[in-house]
């Protein structure tokens, strides 16, 4: 793995809050993902897996250590240098899906775009091709609460690539989905990998961490295991079922 | 730029449709609560335009009047003397006006010290005065007949008079086809004609006159003017003024009062500003109220909409983006709220002025002062909340709603 296509660096990354005594909710974690990985971070819920997502993300600063993201140190960066990041190289992806309910799903998708100051028109033909790359080309002028769960967390993927970020950041991505259609989003995700994108999708879910190639374990803020796997592909996971 | 590596082409950027658009997304998925909130400021935009219209179209319309009355007219009456007694104008005071030169024409009555009744006989209170007149009063005065003729030349010797309108109501006397007679004293005078009211003399209304010679006559009484009516060109008003007392009186200009009859009818404009200022503190009220509401709804809405400023975050807003996006909000409330409230005014405006017979005027400076007061409403209230939702944590923003 080179330097250059190291897109996500942890450095010692640690995270309190203010609290007596204090909590520790990232103790030294030191993290590498390469372009085009698609990584699981799992763990149990209060191990620091929303805290991490959110301080990679830039959403939240570190209290101490390095964040590099696309080899760029951001822990000195403004709040709006923070913002110009996000814009250009990290897509979210949420399990609430966030999506602008007022929003058709073709704006839904270009506002992944909004804030890097193009015009409506480039950014609606970013999002047609978007829409198209997880399957939704039949839904661009419906709005969300005609959309069903998985639908909307296509959408949602959409968005989060429209850009074509670094890093695709999925945090809990089918935790309110049920089982068949956690299964179609883990495919679309695996998808999107294989042509190119980079992911790390937070999960306590098992069968999700199973459908990614190399499995990140977080336990009381720290790093408990690293490894990697041949991915269990969708088609094996249906097989078994 | 901080922190090596960044690239300028990161900034976080927002084209200016964008910002509009961006600002307008949370009125066009809520309208009902938008046309609601801004009624509040609506009301009060309202109160005050609808308190300006209508007492600039009923100034106006005072206005007009005074026009068509002209405010060339002065009047000379007699004052007190420095003892304290009634003074006399003296009997050259109407010659003496004319001949200052802006001075177009100029007219004296007297008033008599007798009463008129209908026929001899009745001795009833009437409450109307008998006035020797020349024969230009109704010249100069530019009032209209209402039948028959004024008294001219030749009628002013003979025992015949003209009424004033209300003196002839009063006399039971509608019109000249049954030749109408009056007695002054036991003398029978014949009704030559009545006058249309006088805007300016009501007095005039209430008033028998009578040509001078045919006073001296069939009265025998002395004529001393107790009003002269002087009528200037309408440029030299003011300078006529500032002379009229020393040329009618020359000995005793103190004891002369010239006034101007439409002044007092100009005043009146100014007379309801006691309502007018209450009016306008209750439409302040209105739009303060009014201006709190939409605060009050804009905090509500940031806290309502924290995942989707959570969202706006994640995909690159900056704290201005957002805080700018609700300051938009807000203003856009109340400025819809001032449209909708300046229409509102002047609405009732044209109504009320309809009703009135009055012209509508509705000040445009007042409508841009109102649409104005609204936006800046709404750049106040809006603020707390902007400055709210732009400082919200993103990491909390984003976290799922249990």
């Amino acid at each position: 793995m080179t330097a250059d296509s190291v897109v996500l660096r942890l450095d010692n990354v640690v995270k309190e809050f203010p609290g007596s005594p204090p909590v520790r909710a990232l103790d030294g974690v030191d993290l590498s993902i390469g372009a085009g990985e698609m990584t699981a971070l799992i763990g149990p819920s209060g191990s620091g897996k929303s805290t991490l997502m959110n301080v990679i993300g830039t959403l939240d600063r570190p209290t101490s250590g390095e964040v590099r993201i696309d080899g760029v140190p951001t822990v000195t960066l403004s709040d709006a240098q923070l913002a110009g990041l996000r814009a250009a190289r990290i897509g979210f992806v949420f399990q609430q899906f966030h999506l602008l309910e007022g929003a058709t799903v073709l704006d839904n998708v270009a506002s992944g775009l909004l804030y890097r100051g193009q015009g409506r028109a480039k950014r609606r033909a970013a999002a047609t091709r978007a829409l198209d790359s997880v399957g939704l080309s039949h839904r661009l002028h419906y709005r969300p609460p005609q959309l069903s769960g998985g639908e909307r967390q296509r959408v949602a993927i959409a968005r989060a690539i429209v850009g074509e970020p670094a890093i695709v950041l999925a945090d809990e991505p089918t935790g309110n989905l049920d089982t068949g259609t956690s299964e179609s989003i883990i495919g679309l995700m695996e998808e999107l990998n294989v042509a190119g994108t980079t992911l790390l999708v937070i999960t306590h879910d098992q069968d999700v961490a199973g459908g990614c190639r190399r499995q990140v374990t977080i336990r009381d803020g720290r790093l408990v295991s690293d490894t990697a796997s041949e991915p269990r592909r969708l088609t094996e996971v249906g097989a078994a079922l | 730029m901080t922190g090596s590596g960044y690239k300028s082409a990161w900034r976080s950027r927002l084209t200016a449709p964008d910002v509009v658009g961006v600002g307008l997304y949370g009125i066009r998925g809520r309208r009902g609560r938008a046309i609601l909130t801004a009624i509040g400021i609506s009301i009060g935009i309202a109160a005050i335009v609808a308190v300006f219209g209508i007492s600039s179209s009923s100034k106006a319309d005072l206005l007009a009047q005074i026009d068509a009355l002209g405010t060339n007219l002065l009047v000379v009456t007699a004052g007190d003397t420095l003892g304290g007694d009634d003074s006399k104008i003296p009997v050259a005071a109407p010659d003496m006006a004319r001949r200052i030169s802006p001075v177009r024409s100029a007219s004296a009555v007297a008033m008599l010290d007798t009463e008129v009744q209908r026929n001899k006989y009745d001795e009833s209170p009437n409450g109307l005065d008998v006035y020797a007149s020349e024969s230009n009063l109704l010249e100069t005065l530019e009032g209209t007949m209402t039948t028959g003729r004024f008294l001219d030349e030749e009628t002013s010797t003979l025992p015949t008079v003209v009424l004033g309108s209300v003196a002839a109501q009063r006399l039971g006397i509608t019109g000249l086809a049954d030749l109408p007679t009056v007695y002054i004293g036991d003398q029978e005078f014949a009704v030559v004609g009545i006058l249309d009211p006088l805007t300016l003399h009501p007095d005039l209304d209430r008033s028998v006159l009578i040509g001078e010679a045919a006073t001296t006559t069939y009265l025998g009484a002395d004529l001393y003017p107790t009003r002269v009516y002087v009528r200037t060109t309408p440029e030299h008003v003011d300078a006529v003024r500032s002379v009229l007392g020393r040329t009618v009186n020359p000995g005793a200009p103190n004891e002369v009062e010239v006034t101007r009859p439409s002044d007092a009818l100009a005043a009146r404009a100014q007379v309801d500003e006691g309502l007018q200022n209450l009016l306008l503190g209750l439409g302040g009220v209105a739009l303060l109220v009014g201006g709190v509401g939409v605060a009050n709804v804009m905090v509500i809405s940031v806290i309502e909409r924290r995942q989707e400023i959570g969202l706006r975050r994640a995909i690159g807003a900056t704290r201005r983006h957002i805080g700018v996006q609700f300051l938009i909000e807000s203003v856009t409330l109340t400025t819809l709220g001032g449209l909708i409230g300046a229409g509102l005014g002047s609405l009732i405006t044209y109504v009320y002025a309809q009703q009135q017979g009055w012209t509508i005027v509705v000040p445009v400076t007042i409508l841009g002062a109102a649409i104005a007061a609204a936006l800046t409403m709404g750049a106040v209230a809006g603020l707390y909340p902007a400055v709210r939702a732009s400082r919200m944590d993103p990491a909390e923003a984003v976290r799922p709603s249990t």
